[in-house]
């Protein structure tokens, strides 16, 4: 669903909750299910799942914002309740009053219903060989059993990514360096890999370079936004999509990536309104240190910059003025452990004015997720690459969710993806 | 004389010059404040000693460990260029001085200052070795092997900088190049061997042959004691052996340290072949140590070798022992354990009874009443009950009384063994005997008749080892038995049992036949198992099916965290573990 499907229908989803809803129920003693997401819940991630399958099924549901943070309110049908039961979703059974006196209290208070009506159509950006443990967002949609389709390069500048509604970009390098990998790993089969399947994606698409060709990606992909799609992004792509759209005859790739050194003067080059969410960033021009710019605060790859973790804050939105960043930042805990990525943070100074901050390290001069607008779409950005596995390194053993159902991160990842199937009228604060 | 030196000291203090004091004073004051952790304070104090002095090693050396916490590393540069300004020879300063050209990105003033230290120092590695460094904290990796081939072709020694150089090699996945310089460098310095073998020990697959080929034309000891280390890394113990073995040199110190260093290399490694080679390098090692040590290496050879199920190899030892009249007694009564457990473990029964009598009085009691246990159990496989209970007798310790149990259920005396069962309690044996007790009590409790030489029959059967015969066994017993009655639990071990004994189809059918729902304190535990019978078959969407079942049907049940576990990796939502 597009975002300006979101605003159009948003009449008729509020009708959708009248009676006639009510009739494409089962009949039973408890028409109604819970699922609370405040510490009742015994697997937080997976309730997103119980959500989104239901929607798959065509059916419907209802978000309840900072309502027991963030519960769901589903037709207590048999698909439903057999699913919750088989994957350890905490219910709780409702009827009609009992539901009657939640609205009320939704009313009163900081909270809000949104409809969702409608599964969105995920794709995940990866290259064909990516490993399936090595990216949070397939972690966190496998586990939580959502269904997603994956993307690559030549999908992007073809034209299949306007049938999708949400996508999602994790440590990919927009500016074509590997990752800046290329001389401190050079010999490792990973690296000789990626370099090798990079290249002959960009000879076959017909570009000169791998940065040339990934910044062809960016811009299409800023364009799916500028179009109604919803972006999410963690880790490196946040910061390299932007690199790479604001990067527009400039040249920021080192000489290993396209075969001449980075222009010593790109910083000032940069045109930073053909970016998303930054400007004003200092470049990096060592290509040896697997850093691109001052746009990440914690610098995790170079050993004098680097920052130490601390924990990062959510922010409090108002429920019925500002719902969508409300969605995003639904969460059983407000402080959360921060964790490392190649782009751990987001420098305040370096973000545009628009930018809607949803979480940041009090008194830390950064930011760790963002939000805002391009066109008729969205963007979010969530620095860091695994929230439970807080010093990722490369080679590290996968993390398995089962041992983490409550994740406070990983639930603001799932935020994301259930965010395009609410359905209201947007209201601007 | 005595008296005069009081005196004497103090004349000589009274010429110092002033200002030398004062110096000897701000350094002070300066590591004070360095030790304070006030850089800012410390660096000044340093700055002022060298305004004095410029060429002053300590307070130069201090004041680059204050500015580099601080990120200023390049603020030396005046008091670098101040103490090269005069005629230094100083190791320190030259070091200093690279360092700090290197951070300020100065590429044509460190080669000078190297240049100048090698002048000063001819015939030493340090300032190649040193400007190498200085590259490398640049991440010049093409500058630093520059400055160390510079350096070898200067000194003339082609092994010179060889560890510099292998290290370059390796970080740049050159391992032929790191492993051309590594022989060299271990030649040289004996000590390199550690690094050389773990850094070429990170080889992939692909490349090993060729590191083998490569040292298969090295004659020499150092490079047949780096091909049999890196072949103990690869996971080829026996390879790392019969290569170290074949160039033993004859001189015991060095053949014992090689020895000894494969040994630590291979005790690392899982596996028989491992072991099979641990007791093997423990017997070399044994020729060639004093008496007094070469009792107890080949007491430990021994065990390595009962561990790895090569008894002719253990008896062996445990013989030598005997025959070395040499040998303590502690290490004799050890070797007299170890040899009475390796009869046992080849069923030689009688003989292992005979040594144990003639050998309680020099043993704890704890041993040799464990060892008298183990020669009950032996019987018990051999499936002698009589001579078990026999040598058993009138054993009431907890394991005794455990022992006792299995006894009388392989007797078919079902209410007997459940209550010695129970009168044994969870603390004898080890977890694992306690765990399968559990198991046991847990099979012949919903069963009601008191006797059932057929399921002792088929239990002693297992005991033995024959699987085929538990099965067939256990199998027949639970067609006389109802579901609820025991029929469902004996099924469901027997199901396990075909299952792990490779036989998927008869599990299949058993554990099948075990879940059923008039038994629903089984039911649970067999649709659990047959779920994870039908993975292992490469039939995933059965097993979700089954494990759905089981989670909906007996919700209440403690397996079903278990099967929700399950139930992800069938469907791929978690790594498998």
């Amino acid at each position: 669903m597009r975002r300006r499907d979101f605003l159009a229908r948003s009449g008729a989803a509020l009708a959708a909750l009248s009676p006639t809803f009510s009739r494409l129920r089962l009949p039973s003693a408890a028409p109604w299910l819970l699922v609370p997401m405040d510490d009742a819940q015994a697997d937080h991630l997976k309730a997103y799942g119980l959500a989104f399958r239901l929607l798959e099924r065509g059916g419907r549901a209802e978000w309840f914002l900072n309502y027991r943070n963030g519960a769901f309110l589903l037709p207590a049908d048999a698909a439903t309740s057999r699913d919750a039961a088989l994957n350890g979703i905490t219910t709780e059974p409702l009827d009609d009053g009992q539901v009657v006196q939640i609205r009320g209290e939704l009313q009163g208070g900081n909270m809000d219903a949104v409809p969702l009506e409608k599964a969105p159509k995920v794709a995940v950006y990866a290259p064909p060989n990516a490993a399936p443990w090595d990216d949070a967002v397939t972690m966190a949609l496998n586990y939580a059993g959502i269904n997603f389709e994956k993307v690559w390069d030549a999908e992007v500048l073809g034209a299949k990514l306007k049938t999708y509604d949400w996508l999602h970009l994790h440590h990919e390098d927009f500016t074509g360096q590997y990752s800046k990998f290329f001389l401190n790993y050079a010999g490792s089969p990973w690296l000789v890999d990626m370099v090798e399947r990079n290249r002959a994606m960009a000879r076959q698409l017909g570009y000169p370079s791998v940065p040339a060709e990934k910044r062809a990606v960016a811009v299409a992909i800023a364009e799916y936004v500028q179009q109604g799609g919803f972006l999410f992004a963690m880790c490196t792509a946040t910061e390299t999509l932007d690199l790479a759209l604001a990067a527009d005859q400039v040249d920021i790739a080192a000489a290993y990536a396209d075969g001449t050194p980075m222009d010593p003067d790109a910083s000032a080059r940069m045109r930073w309104e053909e970016a998303l969410a930054f400007q004003g960033a200092t470049l990096e021009l060592n290509p040896t240190t697997p850093v691109y710019s001052d746009i990440d605060g914690h610098q995790v790859n170079s050993p004098e910059r680097r920052q130490p973790l601390g924990s990062f804050t959510l922010f409090n939105f108002s429920a019925k003025i500002d719902p969508v960043a409300t969605m995003l930042v639904q969460n059983h805990r407000q402080v959360i452990p921060d964790f490392y990525g190649l782009t751990t943070s987001f420098t305040r100074k370096t973000l545009k004015p628009s930018v809607t901050v949803l979480a940041d390290e009090p008194g830390a001069p950064w930011v760790k997720y963002v939000h805002g607008e391009h066109g008729q779409g969205t963007w979010t950005f969530f620095g860091g690459h695994d929230p439970e596995d807080p010093q990722h390194q490369i080679g590290d053993v996968a993390t398995d969710l089962s041992l983490h159902p409550h994740s406070p991160g990983y639930r603001l990842i799932l935020n994301n993806v259930l965010f395009p199937a609410a359905k209201k009228k947007e209201l601007k604060t | 004389m005595t008296r005069r030196w009081p005196g004497l000291l103090t004349a000589a203090w009274l010429l110092v010059p002033g200002a030398l004091r004062a110096q000897d004073a701000t350094m002070s004051h300066a590591f004070e404040l360095e030790r304070r952790g006030n850089y800012p304070a410390a660096a000044e104090a340093y700055r002022t000693v060298l305004a004095a002095k410029p060429g002053e090693a300590a307070a130069l050396l201090g004041l680059e460990r204050v500015l580099t916490p601080m990120g200023r590393s390049a603020d030396i540069l005046p008091q670098v260029r101040n103490a090269l300004a005069g005629s230094t020879t100083s190791a320190p300063v030259f070091g200093v001085a690279l360092r700090a050209y290197a951070a300020a990105e100065l590429p044509d003033s460190l080669r000078a200052v190297a240049e100048r230290w090698a002048a000063a120092a001819p015939g030493e590695e340090t300032p190649y070795r040193e400007w190498g460094a200085a590259a490398l904290g640049r991440h010049d990796r093409p500058g630093a092997a520059a400055a160390y081939r510079q350096g070898r072709e200067r000194l003339g020694r082609p092994d010179a900088l060889a560890a510099e150089l292998a290290q370059l090699a390796f970080a740049d996945g050159d391992f032929p190049g790191a492993l051309r310089e590594w022989l060299p460098a271990i030649r040289r310095l004996p000590g390199y061997r550690v690094s050389a073998v773990s850094s070429l020990g990170q080889a992939p697959d692909s490349v090993r042959p060729d590191l083998l080929g490569q040292l298969a034309h090295e004659r020499d000891f150092t490079a047949r004691r780096l091909e049999a280390d890196l072949r103990a890394r690869w996971g080829d113990p026996r390879g790392a052996l019969a290569e170290l073995q074949a160039a033993l040199p004859d001189m015991p110190p060095v053949a014992l340290e090689a020895l000894r260093g494969l040994l630590d290399q291979v005790r690392t490694l899982p596996g028989r072949d491992s072991r099979v080679v641990q007791g093997r390098l423990l017997e070399l090692i044994a020729e060639r140590s004093p008496d007094a040590e070469r009792a107890r290496l080949r007491l430990d050879a021994a065990r390595v070798y009962t561990s790895a199920g090569e008894r002719d190899d253990a008896r062996r030892m445990l013989t030598g022992i005997a025959d070395d009249r040499n040998a303590p007694g502690t290490i004799a009564a050890g070797a007299a354990t170890t040899l009475i457990q390796v009869l046992i473990a080849e069923g030689r029964l009688d003989e292992a009874a005979g040594r144990l009598a003639e050998h309680r009085a020099e043993m704890a009691g704890d041993e040799s009443a464990a060892l008298q246990r183990r020669l009950v159990l032996g019987y018990i496989q051999a499936g002698d009950l009589a001579r078990a209970e026999s040598a058993l007798g009138a054993d009431s310790t907890v394991d005794g009384l455990a022992l006792g149990g299995r006894i009388r259920l392989y007797r078919g005396d079902l209410a007997g063994a459940v209550e010695r069962f129970k009168a044994a309690g969870p603390f004898a044996g080890d977890r694992d005997e306690a765990t399968e007790r559990t198991g046991l009590l847990a099979l012949l409790q919903p069963i009601e008749a008191d006797s059932l030489p057929a399921l002792g029959a088929a239990l002693l059967a297992l005991a033995r080892g024959d699987t085929g015969t538990a099965v067939s066994g256990l199998e027949r017993v639970a067609a006389d038995l109802p579901s609820p009655k025991g029929g469902a639990e004996v099924r469901l071990l027997a199901g396990r049992l075909a299952a792990a004994s490779g036989k998927p189809e008869a599990a299949e059918r058993l554990l099948k036949a075990a879940a059923v729902p008039e038994a629903p304190g089984t039911a649970p535990a067999a649709e659990l198992a047959l779920a994870e019978l039908l993975v292992d078959r490469h039939r995933p969407q059965e097993a979700v099916a089954q494990l759905e079942h089981l989670i909906l049907t007996y919700p209440a049940s403690a397996l079903v965290p278990q099967a929700r576990r399950r139930l992800d990796q069938a469907r791929g939502a978690v790594p498998q573990t």
